[in-house]
C-alpha cells in the first residue's frame, strides 16, 4: 500500500505540468452553470417589471455570468504558462475522509466517526505509519468526544445511532 | 454631555464584579468557539443562552455580547493559520493573513489582527456611544431601495478583493450571486434549483460554502506543499511584536477601516460582510503599500479585522434600538431580551438606560480583556503551526465535519461540504479566487429580495433608485468607483501594449543593425 | 463548561427533589425538538417548558433545535423516533398545518406520524396600518384598497400572516400587494421608514408601537378581544369571518403509550398555570387554553382542514 502509493506520488510529480490554457475548463463549466440557471429561471418565470418572477434573478445573473465566462475563456485560451500541477490522491482522501465522516456519525456515533476520518483522511500520506494513523485517530476522536459532547455540550451521541 | 454621564454609569455597572466576572467569560468562550472552524457566535450564544435565564439582564447582555465579539477575535485567528473564515467576514482577512502565516509570518499577523481588532472595537464602541441614536435613525432611512445600493456598492467593492485577475474577481462575485438562488424563493414560496431535496430548500448554509471553499479546498492544496516542506520550517515563532514601521503602516488603516466599519454595521443584515469588503477595496485603492496587497501585507490584515469589529459594535444599535437584527445572533440577543419582558425598540435607551450604557461601557472592557487575553495566546498558536501537518490535516478535516453537521445536525450538510471543498479545489486549479465568490453568496439573496421588494412598493418604477436621495448617492458612488475601475484597467493595458510596442520596436532596430 | 455551569446554577437557584415524582415520564432525559433556531419566540417556550419539567418534576429535558424548511426537517426527524416519550417536538401550524398543503413530497403524515399530546396555547395577529393615513376602520381600508391599492407587509411567504392577509383579501373582496419579508421585524423597519402602507404582525409584539401612536391597529384575528389590547376590534365583531390564530403544542412519534401521553399533558397542564409560566408567554402574547390528548388530535386536524384553500390561494398568487 505504502509503497504504491510512493510510487503513485513519484508518477504524479514526474509528469507534465498542465497547460494553463487548460484554465479555460473552468470558464466552460461556469458558462454550463449559467445556461442551466438562464434555462431554469425562464421556466420558474421571470415577471412583470413589477412583479419580478421567481425566475427573474437567476437569469440576469445568469446573463452576465455567461459573458463573464466567455471573457475568460477567451483569456484563458491564450495563456502559455504552466498551470498548478493537479493532487488527485488528496483530492480523492480528502473527499472520502468528508464521505466517511457522513456515513458514520449518525449510525455509530461521533468517536468511531471520527477516528475513520482521521484514518482516512490521512491514508495517502506515506510519512505517517500506520500506527502512527491508529493513535492520531485515537487521540482526535477521543478529544473531539471530550471537547464537543463534554464541553460545549453539542446534541451528539458519541457512540452509536441518534 | 448626557452621554457622558450615561457612560459613567454604564462603566459603574459594567465594573462590577459580577458583570466583568461574566463578560471575561463571554469573551473567552467566544474566542474558543470563534477559533473552532465553523462554530460560530450563534453556536456559542444558544450554547449559554440557558445559563443566561438565571441571570440579571445586563450581565446576561454583557455576556452574550461578549460572547459575539469575542468570536469576531477567534475567527480571524482561524483566517489566519487555516484559511478558514469562522464567519463572512472574516474571509476578507484570509486573503492576506494566510499568505502573512505561510510566509512565517503569522505572529505578527495575529498581532496586527489583534489590535485593529481593539482599535476597531474601541472606535465602534465610541460611535455607538455617541451616535447611537442617529445611526438609530439613519438604519429608519434605508428602505429597500437603500438596501440595494447599498449592497451594490459593497459588490463593486467586492470584486475590487480579488488579487489575481480582476476579471475573474467579478466572475466569482456574479456566480455567488447566482448560485445564492438556490433554496426556496422567499418572495414567492417557489423552490428553485433544489433538485428536489428538502434539504435544499433553505439553500446551502454560508458556513458551509466557507468551510468547503476555503477551508477543505485549501487543504486539499496544502497537503503536498506541507510534504515537500514548503512551508513549516522558517517559521519565526517568536516574533510576533510588529516594527515601528510596521505599526505605523497599520495606524491609518485601522482608523479608516473602523470608520467604514461603524457605518454599515449599523445597517442591519448587510453589516460586517460589507463592511470588510469595502474597506479592504478602499484600502487597496488608497494604501501606499496597495502593491503588496493580497501577497501578504499587514495592512489587508489590519484593516478588514478594524472594520469588521466595529460593525459587530455598532450592530448593535439597529438591535436594540429598533428591534431588527442584523443577523442570526443578534436574533439571539433580542429572545434573550424578551426573556426579560425588554422590548428593544426606541423606547429602550430611556427605559432601560443602565442597561444600555453598561453594554457599551462593557465594550470597552471587554475589548481590553480580549487583547490581554490574545496577546500571551499568540505564541501558543503560532506553535501550533508548528505541528506536523500530517497531524495537523486530518485533525482540520474532523473539526470541520463537525463544525458543518453542528448547523443542523444534519450529514447532508457534509455531503454539500464536501461538495463545495472539491468545486474550491478545482477553483484554485484554474486560478479563480474563493473570497468574492463568498461575498457574492453572503450578499446575493439579500439584494435579490431588496431589489424585488423596492420594485413591488414602488409599484414598478424602477426609477426610485436614483430619485430618492441616499439611492441616488449610494448609486453615483458606485457608477464612479466603477468608471474609475475599468479605466485604469484600461489604461494598464494601454501602458503594457505601448511597452511591449516599445520592445518590439528596440529588437526590430537590433536586429536590423545587426543586418 | 455549560454543563458544569448550568448545573451549578441550576442546583443554585432549585433544589430538585431526588424521588421519583408522578409527573416525570421517563428516566433519559427528554429533547424538546423546536422547529426555529434559538432565541425565536418558539425556542423559548420550549426553553421555558424545558426549564419547569426539570425544576417542578425532576424530568430532565434538553431543547434541540432543528431549523429548516418551514419546520418540517424537525418534524421528519421526530416522526422517525422511538414513540417512547424521549423525543418530542414543540409543534406549531407550520409543520403541521401549513406544510401538508403547501408541498406535496411532505416525507411525514402530520396525523397518522404523530400523536399529539398537548396543547399549550396561540398568539394572534392583527391588521396595521400607517397612523398618517388616515385610515382608522376597516371600511376605509377596504375603500383605500380598492382605489389606489394598498402594499401589506408580511413575515414571509405561507407564514400565518401571509395567510392571513389571503384571508382579508377574499373576505373582504380586495387585492391587497403582498410584500413578504423575513420575520415581522424587517417588516416594521420598512413600515416605519414609510415605504410599507400596512403590515400584518402578532399584536402582543407591537404594544410599544401602538402606545407610542407609530402604528395604528385595524381589527384582531382573534375569535375574541384580547385582554390586553381591550380596544381593537375582532374582524368578527366587524362583520368578517376571519380568525387565524399562531398555535403551539407537543406532540411526539406515533404510537405512544396513552398512559404516558395523559402524564405530559397533566403535567403541561399543571406547568401552564404556574403564575411565572402564565406571564412569560404573556410577552409572547400566547394565551394557554387547557386541552385534552384527544382534544387537541381533532384541534391539528381542523386546523389542516379549514386552512387548506388560504394556503393554496397564498401559494398561486405570490
Amino acid at each position: 500500500m505504502r509503497a504504491f502509493l510512493l510510487r503513485l506520488r513519484r508518477n504524479e510529480e514526474e509528469a507534465r505540468p498542465p497547460h494553463a490554457y487548460l484554465g479555460a475548463l473552468g470558464g466552460a463549466g461556469l458558462l454550463a452553470l449559467s445556461i442551466v440557471f438562464i434555462v431554469g429561471g425562464y421556466e420558474l418565470g421571470v415577471g412583470s417589471l413589477r412583479r419580478l418572477g421567481t425566475g427573474a434573478f437567476p437569469v440576469i445573473t445568469g446573463f452576465i455570468l455567461a459573458v463573464l465566462s466567455l471573457i475568460v475563456i477567451a483569456a484563458d485560451l491564450r495563456d502559455t504558462s504552466d498551470a498548478e500541477r493537479p493532487d488527485w490522491i488528496s483530492f480523492a482522501a480528502i473527499g472520502a475522509a468528508l464521505a466517511v465522516f457522513a456515513l458514520t456519525v449518525g449510525r455509530i456515533g461521533l468517536v468511531p466517526g471520527a477516528f475513520l476520518t482521521v484514518i482516512t483522511a490521512s491514508l495517502p500520506d506515506p510519512s505517517l505509519p500506520v500506527l502512527g494513523k491508529f493513535i492520531l485517530g485515537a487521540f482526535v476522536s477521543l478529544a473531539c468526544w471530550a471537547l464537543f459532547i463534554g464541553l460545549i455540550g453539542l446534541p451528539f451521541a458519541p457512540f452509536g445511532g441518534v | 454631555m448626557e452621554n457622558l454621564i450615561g457612560f459613567g454609569n454604564g462603566l459603574l455597572v459594567a465594573l462590577q464584579p459580577e458583570n466583568l466576572l461574566y463578560c471575561f467569560v463571554g469573551v473567552f468562550l467566544g474566542t474558543f468557539i470563534g477559533v473552532l472552524p465553523g462554530i460560530g457566535s450563534m453556536a456559542a450564544i444558544s450554547m449559554i443562552l440557558p445559563l443566561t435565564f438565571y441571570l440579571e439582564p445586563t450581565s446576561a447582555l454583557v455576556m452574550i455580547a461578549g460572547v459575539y465579539y469575542g468570536a469576531e477575535y477567534g475567527g480571524s485567528i482561524a483566517s489566519i493559520l487555516m484559511n478558514i473564515p469562522g464567519t463572512p467576514s472574516s474571509s476578507i482577512t484570509c486573503i492576506d493573513g494566510y499568505p502573512m502565516a505561510r510566509d512565517g509570518r503569522a505572529g505578527i499577523a495575529l498581532f496586527g489582527s489583534a489590535i485593529a481588532s481593539f482599535g476597531g472595537g474601541i472606535i465602534g464602541m465610541i460611535v455607538m456611544a455617541i451616535l447611537a441614536p442617529g445611526l438609530a435613525e439613519l438604519a429608519l432611512n434605508f428602505g429597500p431601495t437603500e438596501y440595494f445600493a447599498v449592497i451594490l456598492l459593497g459588490l463593486v467593492a467586492a470584486s475590487a478583493v480579488s488579487n489575481g485577475n480582476p476579471i475573474k474577481g467579478i466572475t466569482m462575485v456574479v456566480a455567488g450571486l447566482m448560485l445564492g438562488t438556490v433554496g426556496v424563493d422567499i418572495t414567492t414560496g417557489a423552490e428553485r434549483f433544489t433538485m428536489g431535496i428538502p434539504e435544499m430548500r433553505d439553500g446551502v448554509h454560508l458556513v458551509i460554502v466557507a468551510m468547503g471553499l476555503f477551508g477543505v479546498g485549501e487543504l486539499i492544496v496544502s497537503i503536498r506543499a506541507n510534504a515537500k516542506g514548503a512551508f513549516q520550517n522558517e517559521i519565526d515563532y517568536k516574533k510576533f511584536y510588529p516594527s515601528r514601521a510596521q505599526w505605523r503602516a497599520m495606524f491609518a488603516p485601522i482608523l479608516r477601516g473602523s470608520g467604514i466599519g461603524s457605518f454599515f454595521g449599523a445597517l442591519p443584515g448587510t453589516g460586517q460582510t460589507v463592511a470588510s469588503a469595502v474597506a479592504y477595496a478602499v484600502e487597496k485603492k488608497v494604501s501606499p503599500n496597495r502593491e503588496s496587497f493580497g501577497k501578504g501585507a499587514i495592512e489587508g490584515v489590519a484593516v478588514p479585522e478594524a472594520a469588521n469589529n466595529s460593525a459587530t459594535q455598532t450592530a448593535f444599535i439597529p438591535t436594540l434600538t429598533l428591534g431588527v437584527p442584523g443577523s442570526a445572533s443578534m436574533a439571539l440577543v433580542i429572545g434573550a431580551l424578551m426573556m426579560y419582558g425588554i422590548v428593544p425598540g426606541p423606547r429602550l435607551l430611556v427605559e432601560h438606560s443602565n442597561l444600555f450604557w453598561g453594554l457599551v461601557a462593557s465594550f470597552l472592557i471587554g475589548n481590553i480583556l480580549l487583547l490581554i487575553l490574545n496577546i500571551p495566546l499568540i505564541g501558543l498558536w503560532v506553535r501550533l503551526l508548528k505541528i506536523p501537518y500530517r497531524y495537523m490535516y486530518p485533525t482540520i478535516i474532523v473539526l470541520i465535519c463537525i463544525g458543518v453537521y453542528s448547523l443542523n445536525n444534519n450529514v447532508f450538510d457534509v455531503w454539500l461540504t464536501l461538495a463545495f471543498g472539491w468545486a474550491g479545489y478545482l477553483m484554485r486549479l484554474f486560478r479563480f479566487e474563493p473570497a468574492p465568490f463568498l461575498i457574492g453568496f453572503v450578499l446575493g439573496p439579500m439584494m435579490e429580495e431588496q431589489l424585488r421588494r423596492a420594485m413591488l412598493l414602488s409599484r414598478g418604477d424602477a426609477t426610485v433608485f436614483l430619485t430618492r436621495p441616499i439611492s441616488g448617492i449610494l448609486i453615483a458612488i458606485t457608477v464612479i468607483l466603477l468608471a474609475y475601475a475599468i479605466a485604469s484597467a484600461l489604461r494598464a493595458r494601454r501602458r503594457a501594449r505601448n511597452v511591449a510596442a516599445a520592445l518590439s520596436e528596440t529588437e526590430a532596430l537590433s536586429t536590423s543593425k545587426k543586418g | 463548561m455549560k454543563h458544569f455551569l448550568a448545573m451549578s446554577a441550576a442546583a443554585l437557584v432549585f433544589a430538585a427533589p431526588a424521588v421519583a415524582d408522578p409527573g416525570k415520564w421517563s428516566d433519559e432525559p427528554v429533547r424538546i425538538v423546536v422547529t426555529f433556531p434559538p432565541g425565536g419566540t418558539s425556542d423559548l417556550i420550549a426553553r421555558v417548558l424545558a426549564q419547569y419539567f426539570e425544576s417542578e418534576y425532576g424530568q430532565k429535558a434538553v431543547v434541540d433545535n432543528r431549523p429548516g424548511a418551514g419546520g418540517t426537517v424537525a418534524a421528519d426527524f421526530v416522526a422517525e423516533q422511538t414513540p417512547d416519550g424521549t423525543t418530542l417536538i414543540l409543534g406549531n401550524n407550520a409543520p403541521f398545518t401549513i406544510a401538508p398543503t403547501q408541498f406535496e413530497d411532505l416525507p411525514y403524515d402530520p396525523m397518522g406520524d404523530f400523536t399529539h399530546i398537548a396543547y399549550l396555547g396561540a398568539s394572534t395577529p392583527a391588521l396595521f396600518v400607517q397612523p398618517s393615513s388616515g385610515i382608522t376602520t376597516i371600511d376605509e381600508y377596504i375603500t383605500q384598497a380598492k382605489g389606489d391599492g394598498i402594499t401589506y407587509g408580511s413575515s414571509g411567504v405561507g407564514s400565518i400572516t401571509h395567510i392571513l392577509g389571503k384571508a382579508v383579501d377574499i373576505e373582504l373582496g380586495i387585492e391587497q400587494i403582498h410584500v413578504p419579508y423575513q420575520g415581522s421585524a424587517p417588516a416594521i423597519q420598512d413600515f416605519r421608514a414609510g415605504v410599507l402602507e400596512a403590515y400584518y404582525d402578532m399584536v402582543a409584539l407591537n404594544g410599544d408601537l401602538i402606545t407610542e401612536g407609530e402604528t395604528q391597529p385595524i381589527a384582531l384575528a382573534a375569535p375574541e378581544r384580547s385582554a390586553a389590547f381591550p380596544d381593537i376590534p375582532t374582524f368578527r365583531e366587524l362583520g368578517h369571518d376571519i380568525v387565524i390564530e399562531n398555535w403551539t403544542g407537543l406532540s411526539g412519534p406515533a404510537g405512544m403509550d396513552p398512559e404516558m401521553v395523559k402524564t405530559i399533558n397533566d403535567t403541561v397542564a399543571e406547568i401552564m398555570q404556574l403564575e411565572p409560566v402564565i406571564e412569560r408567554l404573556a410577552q409572547f402574547g400566547v394565551e394557554h387554553t387547557p386541552m385534552s390528548a384527544e382534544d387537541f388530535t381533532t384541534f391539528v386536524e381542523g386546523t389542516i382542514t379549514t386552512w387548506e384553500p388560504l394556503i393554496k390561494a397564498a401559494n398561486v398568487n405570490g
